[in-house]
């Protein structure tokens, strides 16, 4: 999994490649990259999920782990380009209540400006 | 900017800001020029009407008053709908003008009904002016601007009130007819001043607010209100018809002291020097309290509190009350009615006012009408009708004094009361103007999904493609869970060629898409469960496993992983008895974390003491730390004493012990609770942001939960001290633009340390009231900061509100840290 983090009209987007999971580990985890931008006082938080490929339970709990931490100080955490398949994962286990998703990046920018 | 002379001047009485100044001093001179007439106009009314007609028959002056008073409020209603609040001001003033200087030439003529119409005259003139000034005040400032503001606009009107008496007492009865052409000449006077202040209030309307302002106007514009629905304003709404009956009760107990002074002075001062003494009474009483406007009125309300400062005038006429009933003579009228007057324009004015600030500008303008221009005459009404009985019943003036009294000590019994409510009222108005910006997301996400779920479904699908073995087991999970529902059959069938599944999964996968039990060969989710177990628990079984079991564990091969995988998860089958239980504590030391994930999920299903240690050691890695958090959290208050050893031991792995900190939070027992408490006094601090977050978070979820109180305070001082040293290293370094990165980190540091002491007042305070003001402190617009501000204020013990304040006022950095120096020189023991 590589993770890339940038900054578009004050939203932090980490752009995500490969595979949220266990069995894929890297040396910071999602959430950890997640609260040092919340350490340094940004609160827009936007998951780009174009090049996931699947997420495991542990995934799933980097990102609620990191949904916490942001909403927690007030911040706003949403997820876009998120595949069909995923999607319907999310559905069916009600992440749908929990998150706001996006079909492009542009939509999920807009949400922050209109929040 | 501010830097000037006068803001220097104003500055040192009152605690004024920059860009307040001119305001502030308009507000002040209009405030002067409408009760400077007053007070020339109400001696001359008082002594008019007590030659003419004695003080006998007030009480029709009275009841007249209040009768037209009410269809003077019902037009000016329908006046205020249809005519702009500046063009109403103003238009009102030039009536004002035009009538007073009439009054003037008729005086002359001495008309016998002159008196009546004059006193009536003079009421509406002061309810009208008086109200629209308040009016505007309302419009103008917040809550907190107006508690630092009020004192000194109401000592505009005072002065003025001093000036009017002491020119009237001068002048005396000769120039009556004279006075009021002067009175004429200042009301002239006073429309520039107006109107210099709408023309300061239409500059700084800033374009985003005039927008606002305009859909506010629109808002209260469009519907059709007159008197009715100004009273039925009042009627539904609970704070309305406290703050209603409070007014009511001040005007009937001041109408009642104002005729025990007067029978008083009927008697006691000859005719020809009325006019004089009440001129120099009024200018007399009014320095009091323009002093105690001045210099009393706002830090009183600031240091105490509206709730102390709503009781003062009330409980100050009782002792008065209490004192003419016993000795009847001119020196206590001059005292209680001394009294009344200071104080219900000083104090008590102020703190109405501040009352009506809260309340939504749609209500506060309808519910202003009825309550300051009806119901205080009408009330005057009420105090007359008491007095009546006086008319028919001829009794000596002392005993007539003396029974007023009595009346007046059960009057302000029921006000001492209904001010209580009236306070407690304040606060849940305040925390309405307030929103809650969001929740803790723990409980959110708690609320909205089943997180076992989800990642149970996340792991059938993960395994799906790993091992048919997996596979069936978590199929078999979600059985059990009776969670195998259509949606999830359709997601688990999505590409099912990719899957080859054996055994139990072929159960339930009949086709390409099919996964549910139609089959033939349907087994009943009770059965198989059943069959599972039976398997399981077979000696034979346990026996012939046991050596699989052995082989896997020693090999070391990538291969074996996901043997161990299956092999971990099965033991979470088993029966917490059984041998090859025994075995787990290998797993959850495996290395993989893959394989210790399913240990540690087949330990929390096992839930046996000996796995503890080994879980807890699970919260050292990010990547297993959520599991174990999970299972040990299912082992619930059976671990807290263990995990509270892990906690306070400043020696072991700081990891290991906020993650000990989470999960103790997540249990959420008062022994939890009292845990996380302890550890925060005793420890040196390095974890305190989880401890106050794991403490935060129970009193989120369990509001059962006791917080020990002296602690917590004692923490809260801890915190703010240090808040404070921070806020000052980061002003030394930016004033020597040295230490660049410290500097960087000391916002950082600040808005830790800020969250932390309201997380921990959230424990010993209403937790919502709390969580609101930090939220609308931090995020909110200056006016919603200021109503959190306020909301604080009428929560926090006063000990906590001083060291407070000067964290969450809209304050300059350099007078932020002034206080913080201030207060560090001796800082109170919280």
């Amino acid at each position: 999994m590589e993770i890339n983090a940038r900054e578009k009209s004050n939203v932090i987007i980490f752009d995500i490649e490969g595979e949220i999971r266990r069995s894929d580990l890297t040396d910071v985890t999602l959430h950890q990259l997640v609260k040092d931008q919340l350490d340094d006082g940004k609160r827009n938080i936007l998951l780009n999920f174009r090049n996931v490929e699947f997420i495991d339970s542990f995934g799933v709990g980097e990102i609620l782990a990191s949904y916490i931490s942001t909403h927690n100080l007030g911040g706003k955490l949403k997820i876009a380009k998120i595949s069909k398949k995923l999607y319907i994962i999310f559905q069916v286990t009600m992440l749908t209540k929990v998150f706001e998703i996006f079909d492009d990046e542009d939509m999920a920018l807009d949400s922050y400006f209109k929040d | 900017m501010a830097k000037n002379r006068p803001y220097k001047i104003l500055s040192r009485i009152i605690e004024i800001k920059p860009g307040e100044k001119n305001i502030s001093l308009l507000l002040f001179f209009y405030f002067f020029l409408i009760m400077a007439p007053y007070y020339i106009i109400k001696p001359v009314r008082d002594a008019q009407y007590l030659i003419v007609k004695g003080s006998k028959e007030l009480p029709i002056a009275y009841l007249l008053t209040a009768l037209i008073m009410g269809f003077f409020v019902a037009f000016y209603s329908k006046l205020q709908i249809k005519v702009q609040r500046h063009v109403l001001i103003i238009s009102s003033l030039i009536f004002f003008i035009v009538t007073c200087f009439l009054f003037g030439l008729l005086f002359r003529k001495g008309l016998p009904w002159m008196p009546l119409v004059f006193w009536i005259w003079a009421n509406i003139f002061i309810v009208v002016l008086v109200t629209q000034f308040w009016i505007l005040v309302n419009d103008i400032f917040n809550p907190r601007e107006a508690k630092r503001l009020i004192g000194f606009f109401g000592s505009g009107g005072i002065l003025g009130g001093v000036f009017g008496g002491l020119l009237t007492g001068f002048l005396g009865f000769n120039f009556s007819d004279y006075l009021l052409f002067i009175a004429t000449g200042i009301l002239i006077i006073s429309v520039f001043i107006v109107n210099y202040i709408f023309i300061w209030q239409r500059k700084r309307i800033s374009t985003e607010d005039r927008a606002e302002k305009k859909d506010d106007e629109n808002k209260e514009g469009a519907p059709k209100v007159g008197f009715k629905d100004c009273f039925d304003t009042v009627r539904r709404n609970y704070y309305l018809k406290l703050l209603a009956a409070v007014v009511t009760i001040t005007f009937v107990v001041s109408t009642l002291i104002d005729w025990q002074y007067k029978s008083v002075i009927d008697i006691k001062i000859h005719a020809n020097d009325k006019t004089t003494f009440f001129g120099y009474f009024h200018a007399a009483m009014l320095v009091f309290p323009f002093f105690v406007q001045l210099l009393m009125t706002s830090s009183l309300i600031k240091r105490f509190g509206i709730r102390f400062a709503i009781m003062v005038y009330p409980l100050i006429l009782l002792i008065c009350s209490l004192g003419i009933a016993a000795y009847p003579s001119l020196i206590f009228a001059v005292i209680i009615k001394g009294s009344d007057k200071s104080l219900s324009f000083s104090l008590n004015q102020s703190v109405r006012e501040l009352l009506y600030i809260p309340i939504s500008s749609e209500f506060k303008y309808k519910a202003k009408i009825f309550i300051d221009m009806f119901l205080n005459r009408f009330a005057k009404g009420i105090g007359a009708l008491i007095l009546l009985i006086f008319i028919i019943f001829h009794l000596d003036w002392q005993v007539r004094v003396q029974v007023v009294s009595a009346i007046i000590v059960v009057f302000i019994l029921a006000w001492a009361f209904l001010n209580l409510k009236v306070s407690k009222e304040y606060t849940n108005t305040v925390k309405q103007k307030l929103e809650m910006k969001w929740e803790r997301a723990d409980r959110l996400v708690a609320e909205k999904m089943d997180l076992d779920y989800t990642k149970l479904v996340f792991d059938t699908l993960e395994s799906k493609n790993r091992s048919s073995v997996l596979y069936a087991m978590h199929l078999f999970d979600l059985i059990k869970q009776d969670k195998l529902t259509s949606e999830v059959k359709k997601l688990i069938s999505y590409k099912s060629d990719e899957v080859r599944v054996s055994s139990l999964g072929a159960l339930f996968e009949g086709g390409e898409t099919s996964l549910g039990p139609e089959t033939d060969d349907y087994i009943s989710e009770e059965v198989l469960e059943k069959e599972v177990k039976e398997i399981m628990s077979l000696d034979v079984y346990q026996k012939v496993m046991e050596d699989y079991f052995e082989k896997v564990l020693v090999d070391e091969s990538k291969e074996a992983e996901t043997a161990k995988m299956e092999a971990a998860k099965a033991i979470g089958m088993m029966e917490s008895h059984s041998p090859l239980a025994q075995k787990l504590e290998e797993f959850l030391r495996d290395e993989s974390p893959e394989v210790s994930r399913y240990a540690i999920e087949s330990a929390a299903r096992l839930r046996k003491r000996e796995h503890v240690p080994a879980l807890i050691q699970k919260l050292h890695s990010p990547f297993t730390r959520e599991d174990a958090s999970a299972a040990l959290e299912k082992y619930g208050s059976r671990v807290t004493g263990t995990l509270a050893d892990y906690l306070g031991d400043s020696e072991e792995d700081i990891e290991l012990r906020k993650g000990a900190a989470s999960v103790l939070a997540r249990i959420g027992t008062q022994e939890a609770a009292d845990f996380l408490t302890w550890v925060l006094t005793e420890d040196k601090g390095d974890i305190d942001i989880e401890l106050i977050d794991a403490l935060d978070r129970i009193r989120s979820e369990r509001p059962d939960v006791q917080f020990q109180e002296g602690i917590v305070t004692t923490k809260i001082a801890e915190l703010i001290k240090k808040h404070f040293h921070i806020l000052i290293d980061f002003y030394d370094s930016k004033l020597m633009e040295k230490k660049q990165k410290m500097s960087e980190n000391l916002p950082k540091d600040l808005t830790v340390s800020l969250m932390n002491i309201f997380k921990l007042l959230g424990l010993i305070y209403p937790h919502e009231d709390i969580n609101k003001a930090y939220q609308n402190i931090k995020t909110g617009t200056k006016e919603s900061m200021a109503y959190a501000v306020e909301l604080l204020d009428n929560t926090l013990q006063k000990e906590i509100k001083d060291v407070i304040f000067p964290l969450v006022e809209e304050l300059s950095l350099e007078e932020r840290v002034k206080r913080c120096r201030g207060l560090l020189k001796g800082f109170p023991i919280l």
